[in-house]
Formats: structure tokens, C-alpha cells, sequence
């Protein structure tokens, strides 16, 4: 995939329908995922820094459900 | 649909229906629709549109391929009509994305209303047929559309019967217009999610999506499709019959003990007077406006607002899709409130893990206060919850039932206190209905 300009505002996207709830994300991306009362991620809306994006590569890496992705506006 | 009316019997039940409310020049009805305790079948005075009937009142609909298609589109921004499905969005602005997505749109007429309160999209597709049709077609041609679809709740025998008995007028009297047929889905209250009926047409199940793409870009098996609520397309008809004449009406529908009662108002109308003309001069003090999904406001703070959109968003509320469920004054709203989240719970999709889990903890948490057995830090608890939930899950049901149970903290706090304190402000004579079931 084309790696997005760098002025490309991105953020982490959970696909709800999907995911499982176990929380992997949460400890791949300590710093954009945290977990709700029920063990579900809660992911920041915030755009990605350079440096938080690698987090959020990670963790979209990782997911077993496919559920968590990189959105641009 | 099995309707479930979760209404607490009072007083309410008995006041008899008030003047007729105010109707518009060019009107959907022309008077008010009733359905009876959970029946779906409606009941008007006029009766039934036949395609007879309904050419002698509009004449023949103006076609609408070509650029009388875009002209078309343009009227209906210049009138401002938008959708009345719940989201009031702009119907031209969404008819011109669908058109600019590609070719081959798919058009649906979506009258499988969610709420079990509801009943204005029953009452047009049973006694209005035509109009909706028309709407149909008119969408079909101005956006070039390969399939026409109305798409309805199984199980709703009355509203499909009166479909396909139109559809077959239509048929049998030649009209030159796009093919439409019928598609139902189950009769739960989420398959009339618009991501729930692209998923269904598109060959899954009925049940909403996840999606990053609207339907209008990328909807049935990938096509620009349009979904649109049955009476934006009622309304869409009408202006197509004759812009100018297009009303300044809306369609309430007013969920009491017993009965439901559709009005067709002028916007400007207050909700003082829409209610009063049901309920006549019966003491109120809430009402749930926009339904399951809406927003409790007490009484005399909203007595006054208009039905226009903008002058709900003023106070911060929304019509929604028209459900006002007055509270009589003798009523308590936290038991209501329990009754409604719980339903809203058992409806989730079952799909998301905030929608599942949340909303049955909100529930459970809400019964306990309106049972007056909450404990010390479950009122902190359940906010919490709702901020969790919120905005998480896969579609927006969870967010509506968040704004209920939120909505009715506030307005229900002088309960919510006596409640934690293990008394009730409503203890007495008015518990006419509260431990039946
Ligand atoms: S890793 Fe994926 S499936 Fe697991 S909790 Fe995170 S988003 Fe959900
Ligand atoms: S949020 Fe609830 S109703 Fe919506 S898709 Fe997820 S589980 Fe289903």
C-alpha cells in the first residue's frame, strides 16, 4: 500500500462489529488504547503523531480480528 | 412487528381525543391516524389512497429521467427538504452523492420502523401507498437507478398487503415508471438500520455494519445506494406533484396507554398544543421526545417548543423520527426509563462488546434505581458507563439509549435522590400500573 503524505491526518479506527474484546491493541499501543468496564478497547480519536502512529502500526498489525485500522479523514 | 408498549397505565388512557389538530394545505392524511393498545393496523377516517383516488388528488407524476432528474434535485434543496427517517439530513445533498457515485444506484424505501412507539411510516405505506410510491419512483428515475426496493419488517401483514395490493394497481393501470418490488427483513428493531439493510440486500444478514464508506458512495454489493425513509419519500412525491404547494408539515406520532395517534402538524406548532390536542388538558411532567433513542425533558421547560428541527436543536433536543411519549404527572419516570433501557438492551444487535455488555450493565444499574435498591456508588457507576458507551459502537443504537437513560438523570433528579434515599416522590395513587408485570 502507497504510504500516505505526510500532512495526511490519520487516526486509529476500531471496527466494534468485530472486535473480540481481549485487548491485545491495549497492550501494543499504551498510549491510544485503553480498555472499558467490560474489557473493550477505547481508542483515541486524537490524529497520530509520528511517533504514536508506530504504536498504532503495531497494534493494527496484531490484531486477530482484523478489527482495528488506520483511517484518514 | 410485535409492538411492546412500555407504558405505565394512568389517567391517561381515559381522556378522549381533543380537536382535531391543524392540517397543513397539501397534506399526507388530512387527519390523524390511530392505532389501537399494540396493533399495527391504522385506522384514519379517510381511509385508504386507491391509485384512483390518489390521481384524482395529484394527477399524473412528472417523470423524472434526465436533467428533469438533476432539475428536480434542485427544487429539493431550494425547498430544504430533509430526511424525516430520525437524522434530518439534506435530501438533495444525499441524492447528489449517490448520483456523482456511479451508475447503477440502488434506491430503497425504508419503512421498517425500529420503534415499537412508532407508527407514521405504517400509517403512509397503508393509506398512502401511493405517495410513497411515487417518492420511489421519482428517486428511481432522478438517479438512474437499477433496483427500487421497499423494504419492510416481516410480520408487518397489514403494511406489506397494502404494498403489494398498490403495486399491482399500478401494474394493471400501465404506468411507465421503474420496476420496485417488496424485500422484508426480520422484524427486530435494528433491521431498519440503513447498514443492516445494505448488508441484507447485499446478501448477509440484517444486521448493522461496521462501515468507513457511507451507503450513498458504496452501499448494495458495492453500487451508490440511496435508503430513504417513507415519509421523505411521501414528502419527495408531494414536492414533485407540486413544488409549491409542498407543506411545512411534520408527522408526530403520540405514544399514550393504549393507544397511538399520528398527527400531521405544521412545524411551527408547539408541543403544548400537539399534545394537548390528544391528551387535552391532562397535567403533564415529562415527555420522552424523538422515542427510545430521544432525550426526557421536563415539562414546562418544553411545553413551548416548536416541532421545526431547528427549534428543537435550540434546546438541544431532536424530533427524531417523531415519537412523543408524554409522562403524566402522577407517573414515575425512572420506572419508565428502566422499562425503556431494558427493552433497548435485549434489542442490541449482539454484535458489539460496548452495546452487549454496556447497555445490559446501564439496564441492570437503572432497574436498581428505579427498584430503589442502588448502592452507594452505583449512580457514579452507571455515569461512568454512559461515557464508556458512548459513540463505541457498531451503529448508533447504543448512543440513542445512552442519551435516554442521561436525559432522564437530569430530568428525573428530585427522583433520582428520593429514590437513592429509598423513598418515592410518586408513592400512592398513581402506581395505577406499576407492578403487573
Ligand atoms: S486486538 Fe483487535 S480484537 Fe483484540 S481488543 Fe484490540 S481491536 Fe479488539
Ligand atoms: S452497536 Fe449494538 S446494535 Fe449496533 S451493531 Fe453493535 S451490537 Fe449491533
Amino acid at each position: 500500500m502507497a504510504e500516505p503524505a505526510v500532512n495526511v491526518i490519520q487516526r486509529l479506527r476500531v471496527d466494534a462489529v468485530r472486535c473480540d474484546g481481549v485487548g491485545i491493541c491495549a497492550h501494543l499501543a499504551v498510549e491510544l488504547v485503553r480498555v472499558d468496564s467490560w474489557g473493550y478497547p477505547i481508542v483515541s480519536r486524537q490524529p497520530l503523531s509520528a511517533r504514536s502512529l508506530r504504536q498504532a502500526r503495531a497494534a493494527v498489525a496484531a490484531c486477530p480480528r482484523r478489527a482495528l485500522f488506520l483511517a484518514t479523514d | 412487528m410485535t409492538a411492546q408498549l412500555h407504558l405505565v397505565d394512568t389517567d391517561l388512557a381515559e381522556v378522549p381525543a381533543g380537536p382535531a389538530a391543524q392540517v397543513p394545505a397539501q397534506p399526507l392524511f388530512g387527519a390523524p391516524v390511530y392505532y389501537v393498545g399494540a396493533d399495527s393496523n391504522a385506522i384514519s377516517e379517510l381511509g385508504v389512497e386507491d391509485l384512483f383516488a390518489h390521481r384524482r388528488r395529484f394527477g399524473h407524476r412528472p417523470h423524472l429521467t434526465g436533467a428533469a432528474g438533476a432539475a428536480f434535485i434542485d427544487t429539493l434543496e431550494d425547498i430544504g427538504l430533509t430526511g424525516r427517517g430520525g437524522g434530518h439530513f439534506p435530501v438533495a445533498r444525499k441524492w447528489r452523492t449517490v448520483r456523482t457515485a456511479g451508475r447503477n444506484a440502488v434506491v430503497v424505501a425504508n419503512g421498517a420502523e425500529g420503534e415499537p412507539l412508532s407508527g407514521k411510516d405504517a400509517a403512509l405505506l397503508q393509506l398512502r401507498p401511493h405517495l410513497v410510491l411515487d417518492g420511489l419512483a421519482c428517486a428511481a428515475e432522478a438517479l438512474d437507478a437499477t433496483d427500487a426496493v421497499i423494504w419492510l419488517h416481516e410480520g408487518a401483514e397489514a403494511t406489506r398487503a397494502s404494498i403489494v395490493h398498490a403495486l399491482a394497481e399500478r401494474r394493471a393501470a400501465g404506468l411507465i415508471e421503474p420496476q420496485m418490488r417488496v424485500v422484508t427483513g426480520p422484524a427486530r428493531y435494528l433491521s431498519g438500520e440503513s447498514s443492516a439493510i445494505v448488508q441484507a440486500l447485499s446478501g448477509g444478514p440484517a444486521l448493522p455494519q461496521f462501515r468507513l464508506a457511507s451507503a450513498a458512495t458504496s452501499g448494495v454489493n458495492g453500487l451508490p445506494t440511496l435508503v430513504q425513509n417513507v415519509e421523505t419519500l411521501a414528502r419527495v412525491a408531494l414536492s414533485a406533484h407540486s413544488p409549491e404547494a409542498f407543506a411545512t408539515s411534520t408527522l408526530v406520532t403520540v405514544a399514550v396507554p393504549g393507544r397511538r395517534v399520528v398527527l400531521e402538524l405544521d412545524r411551527a406548532t408547539q408541543l403544548g398544543d400537539a399534545i394537548g390536542s390528544v391528551l387535552g388538558s391532562t397535567p403533564l411532567q415529562a415527555i420522552l421526545i424523538g422515542g427510545y433513542g430521544g432525550s426526557w425533558a421536563p415539562w414546562v421547560d418544553v411545553s413551548d417548543v416548536m416541532l421545526a428541527e431547528s427549534d428543537m436543536r435550540d434546546r438541544g433536543l431532536s424530533l427524531g423520527a417523531g415519537i412523543l411519549v408524554p409522562l403524566g404527572a402522577g407517573q414515575c419516570g425512572l420506572e419508565q426509563t428502566a422499562s425503556i433501557i431494558s427493552y433497548l438492551a435485549d434489542s442490541s444487535a449482539r454484535q458489539c462488546g460496548p452495546c452487549v455488555f454496556g447497555l445490559r450493565g446501564v439496564a441492570d444499574l437503572v432497574r436498581d434505581l428505579a427498584e430503589k435498591s442502588s448502592g452507594r456508588r452505583d449512580l457514579p457507576r452507571l455515569q461512568r458507563f454512559l461515557a464508556e458507551i458512548n459513540g463505541r459502537g457498531g451503529c448508533h443504537h447504543p448512543d440513542g439509549a445512552v442519551r435516554m437513560v442521561a436525559s432522564a438523570v437530569t430530568t428525573f433528579a428530585a427522583d433520582v435522590s428520593a429514590h437513592l434515599a429509598g423513598r418515592c416522590l410518586h408513592d400512592g395513587a398513581a402506581h395505577l400500573g406499576q407492578r403487573r408485570g
